[in-house]
């Protein structure tokens, strides 16, 4: 019975956090850095990829900011990560980060930072990283690093 | 004869100049056309540069969801020798990134992840500007430098110019000059005499009602000494080589993405 309780607890503390995690996200990009730029261009009417682009750029630097400083050790042994970005020191972030991750390892999904545990392995002279069963690709979305997850390569 | 002529002419060219009174005066009467000459001899100016380094310590308003805007800072030093070698470095709290251009390929280079790219580029700066836009959504920094003065600027989309006085950055006599465009409020810095350049730069975006901003203030350096070596990527010790996503697969993975981090 404490246990179920502390379970329900648990669970609701998570949602909870998620929540004032969300709001805490920046949710605007879409702000002009060129008067001339892509905004004269055609392909930049079809800018809505653009502008959500620029919504998972900036949620981005929230995770990757949180994750820095919570999973320094791990991101470092792999690959040296480094978002950018610095120190909200909030562990709970981390939690909701970590989430996250766990449920968007389908192949063709993109995480911005990648779980503890995993090992470069070079295909073809690119970069994998390979955590537990996971393989995961690291690419440049725009100017941002993400981490496509992928089936096995070879 | 003539008289009946010259007196429908009179009526023909009174009726006319009543049409363009009632179509484009209203929009003529907010161009100050002082200004927009100021920004097309700016334009002109840069478009003479053969080679230049220019600096930009900059910030970027991000809007939370809640509409309040936190603003970033940023550090662009950028490096051109036209037509098809270009080099910057991106410094912002949030990444720090390397492009290099040496006429033949185009390398972004994440320090701090240590990650870099290299995809074929095309023969000129220009060109590269729009590739890496719309094949790749990379945004060159400062586009507007290379953009002003050639046929693809915003000038057609300018509602509102003004001229609004002398102002001084950095030590350096400057006229300063407002202008509006569909969702774009912007101001701009040119240095007085005989060096046009653009020093300051204020945009405001006016379709989101946070009105974010984002400010540049510009460090010219018209002769850089640099060699070839500048402009090509030497991997550093470690340094991994990951791809580029197009444009094209984002959509795809970003609905993905949304469903994951959302659970």
């Amino acid at each position: 019975m404490n246990r179920s309780i502390q379970k329900l607890l648990s669970i609701t503390l998570v949602l909870l956090l998620s929540c004032a995690s969300m709001f805490a996200q920046r949710g605007g990009g879409g702000t002009r850095t060129s008067v001339n730029g892509n905004a004269n261009r055609n392909t930049n009417v079809n800018s809505n990829k653009n502008v959500n682009a620029n919504i998972n750029h900036n949620v981005n630097a929230n995770v990757n900011r949180n994750v820095n400083v919570n999973v320094h050790n791990d991101v470092y042994v792999h690959g040296g990560y480094y978002g950018g970005g610095c120190c909200y020191h909030n562990n709970t972030a981390a939690v909701v980060a970590a989430t996250a991750i766990v449920t968007a390892a389908v192949i063709g999904s993109r995480v911005n930072t990648l779980p503890p545990a995993c090992s470069v392995v070079i295909v073809n002279g690119f970069t994998y990283q390979q955590c537990g069963s996971t393989w995961y690709q690291p690419q440049f979305v725009g100017t941002s690093t993400t981490y496509l997850v992928v089936a096995a390569p070879r | 004869m003539c008289k009946r002529l010259l007196c429908s002419i009179a009526i023909l060219s009174f009726s006319l100049s009543l049409m363009a009174q009632s179509s484009s005066a209203p929009k003529n009467a907010d161009i100050d056309p002082a200004a927009v000459a100021a920004l097309n001899k700016m334009g002109t100016y840069l478009r003479t540069l053969g080679t230049f380094q220019v600096k930009s310590v900059q910030t970027t308003d991000d809007v939370l969801e809640n509409g309040q805007t936190i603003q970033t800072n940023g550090v662009i030093e950028l490096l051109a020798a036209r037509p098809n070698r270009l080099r910057a470095e991106i410094t912002s709290d949030e990444l720090h990134r390397l492009f290099f251009y040496d006429g033949k390929n185009f390398t972004i280079y994440g320090q701090l992840v240590n990650y870099y790219a290299t995809v074929p580029a095309p023969a000129t700066i220009g060109e590269l500007i729009d590739k890496l836009d719309e094949k790749y959504g990379i945004d060159m920094p400062l586009v507007d430098l290379f953009k002003w003065g050639s046929q693809s600027d915003s000038a057609k989309d300018i509602t509102d110019a003004i001229d609004a006085g002398p102002s001084s950055i950095d030590g350096t006599s400057c006229e300063q000059y407002a202008f509006r465009q569909p969702g774009l409020d912007w101001q701009i810095w040119i240095q007085l005499g005989d060096y046009p350049l653009p020093r300051k730069l204020v945009l405001t975006t006016t379709d989101n009602s946070a009105r974010p901003r984002h400010s540049q203030l510009l460090t010219w350096n018209l002769a850089p000494s640099f060699n070839d070596a500048a402009f090509t990527f030497d991997p550093p010790d470690g340094a991994q080589k990951i791809a580029i996503a197009e444009i094209k697969d984002w959509a795809n993975d970003q609905s993905q993405t949304k469903t994951g981090s959302s659970k």
